[in-house]
């Protein structure tokens, strides 16, 4: 279990990595999108590869952050009732719905989606549209993403296990979403509805 | 046994799929594990081919290129860098001075101020949070009825889910295959009619129950000529020549009309600061302020909600465009930092993410429950109903009410509407008519008790505790949750009468869409900078 615990703590701290990495995306394609509606406006001059980068951008992040949204536990629940449960049911919850409905589903559109990638990169694929940019890149994403997202899968169902056996404190950051606790600096982080 | 069983394949999913949201495992997940458990066997009882769980990654991909749902981290990430840039703060403290003196000034100001806020930033946590903290500390100073206080500052700041640009139109128009600008349009009118009501109900209570929201006292009033005169009279002046000039340019086709009112604001706002920095002092200090706050609201809604109007940009770049706005406006107030810029960027990537997510698996699931025909089952419970259109928005606006007990918007947006929309467009119903619907229907979850999301936000910021005011320095008793859930009752009613009133009167929406693109008088009125000032009550002079 020790072992187990330490991959967890790898793969955690992977996704961190990520996590932090991918939100600057978020400025560029700010900056990116912005800057398209700027150009075309003043210059009346507009290009597909620019306008593709936005989604472009807008994609890594998204995918590419879904471990990292799970790791901090930020993929939103109905708490109605969970938010009520003892915590070693809730540790069962997580446990069970990981195995059974998180594993498989990360795993099997990240193996349909790999082909696609391929595929996509053996021919060179580029965008439909005239001066659009490579396909393989974005495409590669889809994969990747679930990827890190069944990884962190993988560290959150140890984590669970870890605690239902006693060896490690509740491992489920603080979430911010509909529960009576909230702080008000727990809000100025996490939650924009 | 296995015939029943195939015969009721669609509803059993649906039942399944509610036991598994229910149990609390992330939404995102539940969605896509019952569709690929149901898609499993349906595949194994022959009824669908395997092709259509292969066509999975070709419908995230199409996920992944629409760029509609660009424009979702683009609005929070510019509700997160506004919430933090200083402008809800100086706009309360000013509007409130410039209501103070009146009987439910302070209320009449939180409603404004809402409303500004909504059509800005469509960031229901961050109105609740900047009026609970900024407003209600001196709404219990001067002696205002706690519920109504508490009532005014959680519904106001919801008003940010319904007037544009917000995060539940952008959805919804995603889901109904409409246009995010059309969207915007038909939302104007029942989002602006719901902020005159809230103002409505405050006239209307002040006169039954003077005694819950008094006027400020005199001494409370620090926005003074050194005369001592409150200096109204200027502020009137100024606002008139304001509207005089923006119509003046828009009737004799100067300019669009969107232009005319951003010149007459921006003239407005350069005469307050020459005003301010040669000494001038031909304005009123009260007029000087008041112009020189409402400036970068009025700027911001010009840049995002006027240049998708006047077809500059896309929704999704007006986004990118306010976002970059709010970054210069926070730069300006020197409250932009690495920290908040990191915290910002990290929230929005995982918003992003979840909601994403969820899109993905309700793509998962109703690609499998159409598969087996779910959609026809539904469309057989529904379209039946007595009463065709009437029925239909009724019943379905009773459901989704009752949804919003247990679900937030995005699950609601994202499994409940793909299936209510071909019933909807198959009784003739506008489907954007149906969307906004919907929207003020939503908007009625975040506030009601007990787990509307806006009554979390002011409770985690309201007093828990007695405290000593430092201003009176007299003691003042805690906001109780159950103050918070009966003030705000009177807000959901006037809420439910909304989702009448639009399913009575549907040209309240479709009525600014019917005149065509581009240039749009209805609309222009709305978001033009200066007659925001018709919005407060009557009785103001």
């Amino acid at each position: 279990m020790q072992f187990l615990l330490a991959f967890s703590r790898l793969i955690d701290r992977l996704n961190g990595r990520v996590g932090h990495t991918v939100y600057w995306m978020v400025l560029a394609a700010v900056l990116v999108s912005s800057g398209n509606a700027v150009v075309r406006y003043v210059f009346d001059y507009s290009s597909n590869a620019w306008l593709e980068l936005q989604w472009y951008l807008y994609t890594s992040f998204f995918l590419l952050g879904a471990g990292y949204t799970l790791l901090r536990n930020e993929h939103v629940r109905i708490d109605i009732i969970y938010s009520r449960l003892p915590q070693r049911t809730r540790a069962w919850i997580d446990l069970l719905g990981g195995t059974f409905f998180l594993m498989p589903m990360a795993l099997v559109i990240m193996t349909l989606a790999w082909p696609v990638f391929t595929e996509s990169f053996a021919l060179h694929e580029t965008s439909p549209s005239a001066n659009g940019l490579l396909r393989w890149p974005v495409k590669l994403m889809i994969p990747v993403g679930f990827f890190l997202l069944a990884l962190q899968g993988i560290s959150e169902i140890i984590k669970r296990a870890a605690f239902l056996m006693n060896l490690i404190a509740d491992p489920t950051p603080h979430h911010a979403h509909g529960t009576d606790e909230l702080a008000p600096h727990d809000l100025v982080e996490g939650d924009e509805q | 046994m296995s015939t029943l069983f195939i015969a009721n394949i669609g509803p059993l999913m649906f039942a399944m799929l509610i036991i598994l949201l229910m149990i609390g495992y992330p939404v995102a997940f539940s969605l896509s594990a019952n569709g690929l458990l149901f898609g499993a066997i349906a595949i194994h009882y022959g009824l669908l081919g395997p092709e259509l769980i292969q066509a999975l990654p070709q419908r995230v991909f199409g996920i992944m290129s629409n760029d509609t749902l660009l424009a979702i981290p683009f609005f929070t990430f510019m509700g997160l860098i506004l919430e933090r840039s200083g402008m809800a703060e100086d706009l309360l403290d000013t509007i409130g001075q410039m209501f103070g003196p009146i009987r439910g000034g302070l209320a009449y100001a939180v409603v404004f101020v809402g409303a500004l806020l909504a059509a800005t930033t469509g960031v229901v946590a961050a109105s609740v949070i900047s009026m609970g903290l900024i407003s209600l500390p001196i709404m219990l100073r001067y002696g205002y009825d706690r519920r109504v206080a508490a009532g005014v500052i959680a519904a106001s700041g919801t008003l940010a889910q319904i007037i544009p640009p917000s995060l539940v139109l952008i959805v919804m128009a995603d889901q109904l295959g409409r246009s995010v600008g059309d969207m915007y349009q038909g939302a104007f009118i029942p989002g602006l009619g719901l902020a005159a009501l809230y103002a409505a109900w405050v006239f209307v209570a002040s006169i039954i129950r003077p005694s819950h929201m008094p006027a400020l006292p005199p001494e409370a009033i620090t926005i003074r000529e050194t005369t001592g005169r409150a200096g109204y009279g200027s502020l009137l002046v100024v606002v008139g020549v304001a509207v005089a000039i923006s119509y003046i340019l828009a009737n004799y086709d100067v300019v669009h009309p969107i232009w005319a009112c951003a010149l007459a604001g921006a003239g407005a706002y350069v005469a307050a600061l020459a005003d301010k920095y040669l000494k001038l002092d031909i304005l009123s200090l009260l007029a000087r302020r008041v112009v020189i706050v409402m400036m970068p609201p009025l700027a911001l809604i010009f840049l995002v909600l006027g240049t998708i109007f006047l077809g500059i940009a896309t929704p999704t770049e007006g986004g990118a465009m306010g976002s970059a706005g709010a970054l210069i406006l926070a730069f300006a107030n020197r409250r932009l930092n690495l920290k908040l810029l990191k915290q910002a960027m990290d929230t929005t990537a995982k918003l992003s993410s979840f909601v994403m997510f969820i899109l993905v698996g309700s793509t998962v699931f109703s690609l499998v429950f159409r598969g087996v025909n779910g959609d026809l089952w539904v469309e057989s419970l529904l379209i039946g109903l007595p009463g065709g259109q009437v029925g239909f928005l009724v019943v379905v606006n009773a459901l989704a009410f009752v949804l919003a007990f247990f679900l937030d918007f995005f699950e609601l947006a994202f499994i409940i509407v793909p299936l209510l929309a071909p019933v909807a467009a198959k009784l003739g119903i506008d489907l954007i008519w149906f969307g906004v619907l919907l929207g003020v229907n939503m908007q009625t979850s975040f506030m009601h008790p007990p787990f509307g999301y806006a009554l979390f936000y002011l409770r985690s910021v309201a007093p828990s505790e007695e405290y000593i005011d430092r201003v009176t320095g007299k003691r003042v008793a805690p906001l109780t949750t159950g103050q918070i859930y009966w003030g705000v009752i009177p807000f959901v009613i006037m809420q439910l009468l909304m989702v009448g009133t639009v399913i009575a009167f549907p040209r309240m929406v479709t009525g600014v869409l019917d005149k065509g693109t581009g240039v749009n008088p209805n609309a222009i009125h709305f978001e033009a900078p200066v007659p925001q000032d018709t919005s407060p009550p009557p009785d103001f002079k």
